[in-house]
């Protein structure tokens, strides 16, 4: 009787032990595939970190490049008076297209999500920066007249849109978060309209945090992408 | 008898060591396995942002290499005004292309949005939630950037990266200040299945106005014509 029992016990005992064993050499086996993930992913690191290098590289020669060519073009405009006002009017267009940084004064809105405790609003939605909610005022600065405008320094181009993509909101492709700071360069006071009773700020402001600022001097980035068209021709 | 005894003792005592030793193993199994499904994870990542840096910095090299053989065009031509004359006038085409003061042509589509009226008592009269407003026009524009549109107008406004789209005392709605009415057409200019694509399907622009009722139709076509903007484009608040 106990000789059936030890031996009950003892086969129970290998039978676990077995298990054990063949537990041990799958996690030799998945820990070999995780060193070499590792590995993968570092090496991926090293490649993101070595172009972001390549690029910021490649943006200091072009932004080089580009002065030099403005001085060219300066240079080679300067004896012709016809060709000195075509020099002025790329110039001119270059800063409303976005393709140089500009400067004057302005005003600064600032959106954020809203600190209210989550747990007493009745619908959490409302009270985080949509892309919709830029996209409006981005449209009233510009209704407002605003001659240029950033997103956290991405400038907005003819090209730009806003999109929402999950927690973050993408513009001009690149991802953007919270606090959404909106530069804008135009008549601090017209511009200032966006706060007037009724106005779209303090509608926003019911559900966000909404700030404007008037400031008399704005940089506003240019913009870093191209801009280029492949489906239209001059007519 | 006893000797026996000892050695079952033994012997459990080494199996049950065995066995905590398993299970310890296991909860650090459990452990790495978790982490190497958030590091797949991050691989994938990786990935995307690597395209993502590569294409920029291959976009900056083109555009690299164009502005330095402007540049060597610019020295080689400075003695011959005429050809200085050309290159400069080049560039102030290219400048008024992309500020638009050019009119443009190419694939894309047109669409069509006739605004429905509903004679509908029950409704309250000042309600315009049935109407078209600005917002709808704005998120059709943004969608069609966001598709890669080039130009784009709204009942031959012209679309500038200054333009404004208001809805002015619920009636009636501007387009860089001018007053623009239903039938609403929307031109574009740009990949015309892209273009088509980002309109449609749930959450879709143009779906959105259909499904409140209005008429709205989406032509694909290889003519489009995008008019110049009829004003003149300048700045006064920024600083030279």
């Amino acid at each position: 009787m106990t000789k059936l029992k030890n031996s009950l016990v003892m086969g129970i005992m290998c039978c676990a032990l077995t298990f054990g064993i063949f537990w041990q050499i799958r996690t030799v086996e998945s820990s070999n595939v995780k060193v070499s993930q590792n590995y993968e992913e570092n090496n991926l690191r090293a490649e993101v970190l070595k172009y972001k290098e390549k690029y910021d590289n490649e943006q200091k020669l072009l932004e080089k490049a580009e002065s030099e060519l403005e001085k060219e073009r300066e240079s080679a405009t300067k004896t012709n008076s016809g060709l000195e006002d075509a020099e002025i009017s790329i110039k001119k267009a270059n800063k409303m297209i976005g393709l140089s940084e500009v400067k004057g004064p302005g005003v600064i809105v600032t959106l954020k999500d809203s600190p209210k405790n989550m747990v007493n609003v009745f619908n959490v939605a409302n009270s985080v920066v949509h892309d919709i909610d830029i996209l409006s005022v981005i449209n009233e600065l510009k209704n407002a007249g605003a001659e240029a405008i950033s997103i956290n320094d991405e400038r907005l181009v003819i090209t730009s849109a806003i999109l929402c993509d999950g927690n973050v909101v993408r513009i001009n492709k690149e991802k953007v978060g919270v606090p959404f700071v909106i530069k804008a360069i135009g008549l601090p006071e017209s511009l200032a309209a966006l706060e007037r009773p009724g106005g779209y700020i303090e509608y926003l402001g019911k559900y966000v945090e909404v700030s404007l600022e008037k400031s008399n001097e704005i940089t506003i980035p240019k913009y870093t992408g191209k801009i280029e068209f492949t489906y239209s021709k001059v007519k | 008898m006893k000797k026996g005894k000892v050695t079952m003792i033994f012997t459990i005592s080494i199996a049950c060591f065995a066995l905590t030793l398993v299970m310890f193993m296991q909860f650090k199994i459990v452990n790495e396995t978790d982490i190497t499904s958030i590091e797949t994870m991050r691989e994938e990542e990786l990935r995307t942002e690597l395209a993502n840096w590569k294409q920029k910095y291959e976009e900056t090299k083109q555009q690299y290499d164009k502005t330095h053989d402007k540049i060597e065009e610019y020295k080689e031509k400075k003695e011959n005004n005429i050809e200085t004359a050309v290159l400069v006038n080049e560039e102030l085409q290219q400048s008024n292309i992309l500020l638009g003061k050019t009119d443009l042509v190419g694939e894309g589509i047109e669409i069509t949005i006739k605004e429905v009226q509903f004679d509908d008592y029950s409704r309250d009269p000042n309600e315009d939630f049935s109407k078209i407003q600005d917002s709808d026009l704005l998120l059709i524009v943004n969608s069609l950037k966001n598709a890669g549109a080039e130009a784009i107008s709204i009942n031959e406004e012209r679309i500038i990266n200054m333009s404004d789209i208001a809805y002015i005392g619920s009636t009636f709605i501007k387009v860089n200040g001018q007053r623009i009415l239903s039938p609403y057409i929307i031109k574009a200019i740009g990949n015309k299945s892209y273009l088509e694509s980002s309109l449609l399907g749930n959450g879709g622009a143009a779906e959105q106005l259909k499904k409140m009722g209005h008429d709205v139709q989406i032509i694909q076509s290889d003519n489009v014509l995008v008019k110049k903007y009829s004003g003149d484009i300048n700045y006064k608040y920024i600083t030279d």
